[in-house]
């Protein structure tokens, strides 16, 4: 189950990261008009949070489910390792964007 | 449920999640440390995952409002350092809820000795992720709250 769970958050993160600077299409809500669409990119005050939450937990979600099933055998230190450093990876890219922006 | 409601609900849980996943890592630590905690990590196992889903999914729901009333006609135009910060937050957060949700889940099912340092590395970085969205969520909501 830990391996399972490791696998799920490195897609999560991975999948997250890539939605944002990929510019892949997600759901996109515009909050003004009240109207959800999937699209690339954001405009005004529409925001594609919701989106990239989406896509990133379908992701964890399936490659968790996946993993439950093939039982992978890569040892558990660098199945952490792997999924930590994909966290970290995702943690340094939104932190060099807001320290670029203050 | 008015929008401020929702805020004040969205504190309350989100305090509930932030105890919730850190009562969690510290009895991961203590597991990985040897002492059997078994009953704490299944205790913990749901609460912490519910606290954490619920707190999430009323952010959620004041996202818009936030975007409304606070970042577009505040943030977006005297403070957009703040606005990059509170992104900052919500990012923490989504790593955060698959963090907790990935340790609460092993914690709960795997007793192997192997599995004990990883369920307790990602449950120690899920709690510090929350500990953080919570400081940062309190700055925000100082500078405006909705």
């Amino acid at each position: 189950m830990t391996r399972a769970a490791l696998a799920g958050i490195s897609a999560f993160a991975l999948a997250y990261l890539l939605a944002g600077t990929l510019q892949l299409p997600v759901l996109v809500y515009d909050p003004l008009a009240r109207v959800a669409s999937v699209s690339r990119t954001v405009s005004g005050v529409s925001m594609r949070y919701f989106g990239d939450l989406l896509l990133a937990s379908a992701a964890g979600l399936a490659t968790a489910a996946l993993a439950l099933r093939l039982r992978p055998r890569a040892p558990m230190p660098v199945a952490a390792a792997t999924t930590l450093s994909l966290v970290a990876l995702d943690v340094l890219y939104y932190l060099s964007r807001l320290l670029v922006t203050a | 449920m008015s929008d401020r409601a929702l805020l004040l609900a969205h504190a309350v849980l989100g305090f509930g999640a932030l105890f919730a996943g850190t009562h969690h890592a510290a009895h991961a630590v203590l597991s990985a440390l040897g002492k059997p905690q078994t009953r704490a990590l299944r205790r913990f196992g749901w609460i912490a995952p519910v606290a954490v889903i619920a707190q999430a999914l009323c952010g959620l729901a004041i996202y818009p409002a936030y975007r409304l009333r606070v970042r577009a006609p505040d943030f977006d135009l005297y403070a957009p350092a703040v606005a990059q910060l509170f992104d900052f937050k919500e990012h923490l957060s989504a790593l955060a809820l698959a963090l907790v949700i990935g340790a609460s889940i092993a914690g709960r099912s795997d007793d192997a000795p192997d599995a004990r340092w990883p369920i307790a590395a990602l449950s120690s970085t899920g709690a510090a992720f929350l500990w953080a969205a919570a400081i940062i969520g309190l700055y925000v909501t100082a500078r405006h709250p909705l």
